[in-house]
């Protein structure tokens, strides 16, 4: 019997499995390309060999876990700063800080004794998430998943503005135009976020060890040796960095399964159903709501957007 | 003389019931939306605050409507909403809109005459005898004070209610309802009636539901549409509401600075930590927070618009008050480029800190 978790990023979707135990038992990792619905239809193919019994719970989280939420009827949705630090809490009690950079925000959470005391998510600035390398590495014609290599080859990285992605980003080509070698300028770009998100995103905050670092740009051992430089300690990346939003999801999902509560998730087989979104301009009062309806095989299951709740307690009704 | 205002969270309800006494014509202009704050942002400077650009587009709005004066407030205090009325007369001048501005303020800040001389600009206006004036301006406190209360208590009940959703269907059907009445009186009975109904929803006293008290600048606080409807979406968590600055507030309050008795409680309780009135409600932000405590709050969510003085003042004081109260508090900052996702994710994200803080719910498998 498994517990499904889905966190629908950015970026990127993430899917996985866990049994009992906790065990991750499968996983899917795809680009969401800003289609989510069709995201998680192609992740769900995936995982067909499963079937619905098996699943006791499902959760969803990330920054689509509304819209997942209605498409797999999951039990449990979540923001995903809960289910990261749920996720890095079962896997070592010990956490006290999580670095969390994914695909389009950054976030840093502090816990003690078991509970999250406090958090912050970047306000202002894309610079330091991972589109942001994405397009870097794209722009220098490396492949993303060596900008870490390049990082670590360079023993005198150069200092570039750091506070604004577009500002960074002009920097960077500046300083190849005077010649300076790409890994020194990879391992200075590290640097500078690092440098960014500690002093904007971590301002005031204690970052006690021991500091996880999870999140897509997890995966860039440059970036990680750059928040050890900065810190001064060990900062660890756990195993399943990336998955840590869906893992966190799922185990709520166990939490909610072990309440004594019923699933209501849907089965695999929603990878086969058209699933459609309308906007309303809806012109009941002057508030004036953008209303997005959500239709399953052409039928409505869910309208988000109404402040008076018009619209979504059609659905409740029916 | 057709008067429009500024929307102010309940103040256009006392607006209207005050002017539909006094006889005047007025224009209300359309609750706050997306179109107020897209004209707002498109003739004001850029780096000025939410409130400001919203009302801009609140007065044209108005004005569109038919009105030919703007009445507003003034505080010249040293926040920016001091200067706000001049800068604004400039703007709608410049965009040509022949309007009149009568901006109320404080009698000790432009002199008593001065003050009376502006009270006769509308009461000039009207045909009513001074004791149907005085009654009319009677009945405006009277509405403010009553929707104000009736929002307070809509706003402890939906923590404990039976029938989940009923007091913000109560609060929501009341403001529908007294807005299309347009007798002063029967609106102050309506609201009576609405009193007695909120008190009478059924609860549970057994819940322990989350209490978050919300601090920060009074406008984006008191004006629903500028913090992205936070306390409807707190009320739909069922999460219990505390705030103190209001409409209401803020009219005794500016009563009672005349002889500097105004919120003791607050002064008192903000003296540790700042103790001079730095401008705006930065005071009262730092000493509600200390008071929230008190009262049982399990955290506090501090908002103001991008740029606000007054707020980044106690924003840099709250940490420690926060560290020496042992309660979480919360900043959010809003203008008009803020995102709603990542608004909602850290709402959620406090509450369930505050949930399992409150439950000291260490995770179930540990």
């Amino acid at each position: 019997m498994y517990y499904l978790g889905v966190d629908v990023g950015s970026v990127s979707t993430d899917i996985v499995l866990i049994d009992e135990n906790f065990k991750i038992i499968d996983k899917v990792y795809l680009k969401t390309k800003g289609r989510p619905i069709k995201a998680i239809q192609d992740g769900f193919r995936e995982l067909k060999k499963y079937k619905k019994e098996e699943i006791l719970a499902a959760g969803t989280t990330g920054s689509g876990r509304q819209i997942a939420g209605y498409v797999i009827g999951a039990d449990v949705v979540k923001n995903e700063i809960t289910a990261h630090a749920v996720a890095a809490l079962y896997i070592d009690k010990d956490v006290k800080t999580i670095i969390e950079i994914g695909g389009q925000d950054s976030k840093i959470i502090t816990l003690k004794d078991g509970v999250v005391t406090d958090f912050a998510m970047n306000t202002v600035c894309a610079a330091g998430t991972g589109s942001f390398l994405d397009r870097q590495a794209e722009r220098l014609e490396i492949p993303i998943d060596k900008f870490g290599e390049y990082a670590l080859r360079s023993d005198s990285p150069v200092r570039i503005a750091g506070r604004c992605a577009v500002f960074a980003e002009s920097d960077m080509i500046h300083k190849q135009q005077l010649g300076y070698c790409e890994e020194d300028i990879i391992s200075g770009l590290c640097e500078a976020l690092v440098r960014n998100y500690l002093n904007n995103l971590a301002k005031g905050k204690e970052i006690k060890q021991k500091v996880f670092f999870q999140g897509g740009v997890a995966a860039n051992a440059g970036m990680k040796k750059a928040f050890e430089n900065a810190l001064g300690f060990e900062v660890y990346v756990p195993e399943y960095y990336s998955y840590m939003g869906a893992v966190g999801s799922a185990i709520l999902a166990k939490e909610y399964y072990e309440k004594g509560n019923k699933t209501k998730f849907l089965g695999f087989n929603i990878a086969d159903l058209s699933f459609n979104t309308k906007t309303i301009d809806c012109s009941g009062c002057s508030n004036r709501c953008e209303v997005v309806e959500m239709l399953r095989e052409n039928k409505p299951i869910g309208f988000f957007g109404d402040r008076c709740g018009k619209w979504s307690e059609k659905v409740k009704a029916s | 003389m057709k008067v429009t205002f500024p929307h102010f969270g309940n103040t256009f309800f006392a607006a209207k019931a005050a002017f539909d006494g006094l006889g005047i014509d007025y224009a209300v202009p359309p609750l706050c939306n997306k179109e107020a704050l897209e004209i707002g942002s498109y003739y004001s400077p850029e780096e000025m605050c939410l409130p400001f650009k919203i009302m801009i587009g609140n007065y044209i709005q108005g004005i569109k409507e038919g009105a030919d004066t703007v009445l507003t407030t003034g505080s010249c205090g040293p926040c920016r909403f001091g200067e706000y009325c001049e800068l604004q007369m400039d703007i709608l001048k410049k965009l040509g809109y022949d309007v009149d501005f009568i901006v109320f303020d404080a009698p000790k800040a432009i002199g008593k005459e001065e003050f009376l001389r502006r009270v006769s600009l509308i009461s000039n206006a009207s045909s009513k005898s001074n004791n149907e004036q005085i009654e009319a301006a009677l009945n405006g406190l009277k509405v403010i004070n009553l929707i104000d209360d009736i929002e307070k208590i809509a706003h402890i009940k939906c923590g404990y209610e039976i029938n989940k959703g009923e007091s913000k269907k109560i609060l929501n059907s009341c403001k529908r309802e007294i807005y299309s009445i347009n007798n002063p009186e029967e609106v102050v009975k309506r609201l009576h009636e609405y009193k007695r109904k909120i008190k009478s929803v059924p609860i549970d006293l057994n819940k322990k539901p989350i209490t978050v008290g919300i601090v920060g600048e009074i406008y984006t606080i008191a004006e629903p549409f500028s913090n992205l409807y936070i306390e409807d979406k707190l009320m739909d968590y069922g999460v219990c509401i505390k705030r103190k600055l209001s409409p209401s507030w803020w009219v005794k309050n500016t009563i009672m600075s005349a002889i500097n008795m105004q919120s003791l409680d607050i002064r008192l309780a903000s003296r540790k930590y700042l103790p001079l009135y730095i401008g705006g409600h930065g005071r009262e932000c730092v000493g509600e927070t200390v008071l929230s405590k008190r009262e049982g709050c399990d955290g506090v969510i501090q908002i103001f618009p991008l740029g606000c003085m007054p707020e980044i003042v106690s924003k840099s004081i709250l940490p420690t008050v926060s560290k020496d109260l042992n309660m979480p508090v919360m900043t959010l900052i809003v203008d008009e480029m803020t995102g709603e996702t990542g608004y909602m994710t850290r709402i959620e994200a406090f509450l369930d800190l505050l949930e399992r803080r409150k439950s000291n719910n260490v995770l179930s498998w540990s």
